[in-house]
């Protein structure tokens, strides 16, 4: 009972909505309620650790190593005088991994700034071409090197797959950088751009969440971001408590997860075979 | 130098060769088959099973929604599937509703039905099948099918009116169809077409997907929310044998094997000139 | 700072809320928002978009060409390319209206688009694809290495599904993988006793035992089952596979749940650069 604001928000709506139940709940789905219920607990359970953080609270994160190598890499690029290759992924902005990748990159242009590396951020998508632009510009700002900024660091190649994947190995081929980094969404073009920065001898680090990719990117690339590590990534670079916090409530949701997961196997298990019990997954599917 | 310090310097060879000579010995066994058949026997698994029980139950006349997301370049693995399932379904006096979430399954669509269609079956546009064609907006597209199919096609991919075609009387909506089948190479397709559309309509679907995503798939068939999937150009030299028509699937099947055995030598190799490597380290 | 902060925040707070919780809400216009037209009014801004992109890649080939920068020839193509297609997709049909309307044109026969989609864009697109086949051979080759037990694991369960998801994998018989196994069982009792003679005893057991087995049974090639690739590798695909696969997509699932909220509720500003 820490947080008491927390505790009366929560409580609040909980008020709110059982009053909107009991009058009927005009307008409201009720097959969805499970869904709902689940919505805000976890949405309840991540802003609680968030507060907590932000309180001053320390949480602990696992060294992640395709993070710290981050600035090894720009380190290295540094050394060697070439540039930095950024691939924010194939998709739009309505992907939240490509966000996701343009946070990091909004990251990593800091240190480019920093060491005064050169960037190439090459990309598949104009909306993300403008957002990576606006995220460069402003962590080059921050870093207080706008003059280092370049409009055509971010530079649009082309929408389709295969061309960009093209493009990007063109650009690799010719520029050599020293390092490339592979964050956002992929599909079949991974091992084309993986294999090719491995035989200009590349450090490569990628973070992705499209399951079928990552097995290409743990193959050819040096540090791979598995799954929910990309999305946590920029709390472990920003080094944020509001991020910090998110990234423990995102590991108390997985726990309420696979509680949920094992109780529900075990009731279901019973019921079946004994047919005590009560069809739990009826009440989990949502429609 | 004994003769074992010999051998073992040929592997550690082996082990350091430049990619370039990979890439060579994978040409050559990829044409040699493709130009010289096997004819090795294609063995069907359950979920291609499943996929062919399931379109060979329909009753005749019945409405299937074709839906072809994928692109020139994954038409090895995507395209036999489309041909056998369109020839399946033209066997059994289906009628065929093709629709495509990517702008190129326009193009693979129109090749599709031109060979099976009409150069086999000589079916006739409008009453037999009909192809609505692309439209953006990703999931957008399933979720407008599922609600109302006129609204997102106001006409067809030859820009006929809808409502002009006699095989779409009767359809407006998603649940309208009786079957769903979507060959499929990524974004949007398949799981988008279980989530919006199959899933929550109840209506039976079934998926060709490239041999990658089947990952991705495999929880959905398990979990009966899709029956059966044709994975990769094996899938769809299985659907071939099932209907017992051979395509371009099964005549890749000779060349894949024999690539697949080629890729597992390199593998051997590398491991016993890797372990020579590491004995020697040792040693030293 | 208020256009360039709050507005962009407040834009993606109430939009983000309106979807979210839209889907709980059964009204028509609600349902119709967050069906159709939130994702729709996505796709408008980005098809306008592409001419930002598209301005952008002409700009930055024609400097190249113009400057002689390393590489301005395969600009020149670039630059050809790029004008060819629009001359193709907007001026030149190639066919009369007859044959083809302008709209339907892009995927009507004999027309210009569609020999350029036929001819040009379909081969580029195969061979860019059929990069992977190489490049798999020698990421697998470069990275298939018996480093550990996790490491043999992929190996080994690599091996089985290359094996047996293709038709060669249904005629090796489960009779001769136990012979292989016999063969490899040898060599880790040879590296653990160091012993000829223990070595030797091991293997001609264990063949002896394989061949009386296969004699008794008149050797059927897909019995035990236990031993025949197809079916291990079925085993392997229906059940290892799709259990990892579920959870690595649920903590996707998680992850991206948990971003989706920081976003709409405004605690990750990163993506307007702050």
């Amino acid at each position: 009972m820490k947080d008491r604001n927390f505790w009366f928000v929560i409580a609040s709506i909980t008020v709110v909505f059982l009053v909107y139940w009991l009058l009927g709940h005009p307008y409201f789905v009720t097959e969805r309620f499970v869904m709902l219920f689940s919505i805000v607990t976890l949405s309840a359970t991540l802003l609680y650790y968030i507060r907590a953080a932000e309180r001053g609270e320390e949480f602990y994160l696992r060294p992640i190593p395709a993070l710290k190598a981050v600035e090894e890499a720009v380190g290295r690029s540094t050394e060697m005088g070439r540039p930095i290759l950024y691939v924010p992924g194939i998709q739009d902005m309505d992907q939240v991994e490509t966000v996701a990748g343009v946070v990091v990159l909004g990251h990593v242009a800091k240190m480019t700034a920093r060491y005064e590396t050169s960037l190439n951020v090459p990309v598949s998508r104009s909306i993300v071409m403008k957002a990576a632009r606006e995220s460069c510009r402003e962590a080059y700002m921050v870093e207080g090197r706008p003059d280092m900024f370049n409009e055509d660091m971010v530079h649009y190649l082309t929408d389709d797959q295969f061309a960009y994947a093209a493009g990007v190995n063109g650009i690799m081929l010719r520029e050599k950088p020293a390092a490339c980094m592979y964050m956002g969404k992929f599909y079949a073009e991974s091992l084309i751009l993986a294999e090719t920065g491995n035989s200009i001898g590349a450090i490569q680090i990628a973070g992705t969440a499209s399951q079928a990719q990552i097995p290409f990117f743990v193959t050819a690339c040096d540090y791979t971001l598995i799954g929910e590590e990309f999305f946590a990534a920029s709390a472990y670079l920003s080094q944020k408590p509001e991020l910090i916090g998110g990234v423990k409530g995102q590991d108390m949701i997985k726990l309420v997860v696979i509680s949920v997961i094992v109780i529900s196997a075990i009731i279901m298990t019973v019921y079946e075979s004994t047919g005590i019990g009560f069809n739990i997954i009826k009440y989990l599917t949502i429609r | 130098m004994s003769k074992l310090d010999k051998i073992e310097n040929i592997f550690l060879k082996i082990g350091s060769v430049d990619r370039r000579w990979i890439f060579i010995v994978i040409a050559v066994v990829v044409i040699i088959p493709l130009l010289v058949p096997i004819g090795l026997p294609i063995r069907a698994t359950d979920t291609s099973k499943s996929v062919y029980d399931a379109i060979e139950a329909l009753p005749k006349g019945s409405n299937v929604l074709l839906s072809i997301e994928y692109s020139p370049s994954t038409k090895p693995e995507n395209h036999p599937m489309t041909i056998s399932i369109m020839r399946h379904l033209f066997r059994n006096d289906q009628k065929v509703y093709v629709t495509c979430l990517w702008p190129d399954g326009q193009f693979m669509a129109q090749d599709a039905l031109k060979q099976v269609a009409e150069g086999e079956f000589n079916k006739t546009y409008g009453e037999d099948y009909v192809l609505l064609g692309y439209r953006p907006g990703g999931e957008a597209v399933v979720k407008g099918i599922v609600s109302n199919i006129r609204k997102l096609f106001s006409v067809d991919a030859k820009q006929t009116k809808v409502d002009d075609i006699p095989m779409m009387d009767g359809i407006t909506n998603f649940k309208d169809f009786d079957f769903l089948f979507s060959a499929s190479a990524g974004y949007p397709g398949t799981i988008e077409w279980v989530q919006y559309a199959a899933d929550p309509t109840g209506v039976p679907m079934s998926s060709g997907v490239t041999s990658i995503q089947v990952n991705e798939v495999m929880p959905y068939v398990q979990s009966g929310q899709m029956v059966g999937v044709l994975a990769g150009m094996p899938g769809a030299a299985e659907y071939e044998s099932l209907i017992n028509q051979k395509g371009s699937a099964t005549s890749g099947m000779d060349a894949q094997s024999v690539a697949h055995l080629v890729i597992v030598l390199f593998i051997v190799l590398g491991n016993i000139s890797f372990f020579i490597e590491r004995k020697r380290s040792r040693k030293y | 700072m208020f256009w360039k902060r709050q507005i962009p925040i407040f834009i993606v707070t109430l939009i983000g809320s309106i979807t979210l919780f839209g889907w709980f809400i059964d009204q028509p216009n609600v349902k119709e928002f967050v069906g159709d037209d939130a994702t729709q009014w996505f796709d408008v801004l980005a098809s306008f978009a592409i001419i930002l992109g598209a301005l952008n890649l002409i700009k930055l080939q024609l400097q190249k060409v113009l400057y002689q920068k390393p590489g301005w020839q395969y600009s020149i193509i670039a630059v050809f390319g790029f004008i060819f297609a629009i001359i193709a997709g907007f001026f030149v049909k190639g066919v009369d209206d007859s044959v083809a309307q302008w709209g339907a044109h892009v995927t009507s026969d004999g027309t210009l688009f569609k020999w350029m989609f036929d001819y040009v864009f379909s081969p580029m697109s195969a061979t860019m694809f059929s990069l992977l086949a190489f490049f798999v051979a020698s990421a697998s080759y470069r990275a298939f290495r018996i480093r550990n037990f996790e490491a043999t694991l992929l190996l080994v369960s690599g091996i089985i599904i290359m094996v047996g998801r293709v038709p060669i994998g249904g005629i090796i018989s489960s009779w001769f993988i136990m012979y292989l196994i016999i063969l490899c069982l040898g060599i880790y009792v040879n590296s653990l006793k160091q012993d000829m003679k223990i070595t030797f005893v091991f293997v001609a057991v264990g063949i002896s035992l394989v061949t009386i087995g296969g004699v008794i049974t008149g050797w059927p090639i897909d019995q035990p089952g236990i031993f025949y690739l197809p079916s291990i590798q079925e085993w392997i695909y229906f059940y290892p596979n799709v259990a990892g696969a579920r959870a690595i997509m649920i903590g996707i699932g998680l992850g991206i749940f948990a971003t989706s909220i920081r976003y709409i509720l405004g605690i990750e500003r990163s993506y307007i650069g702050e």
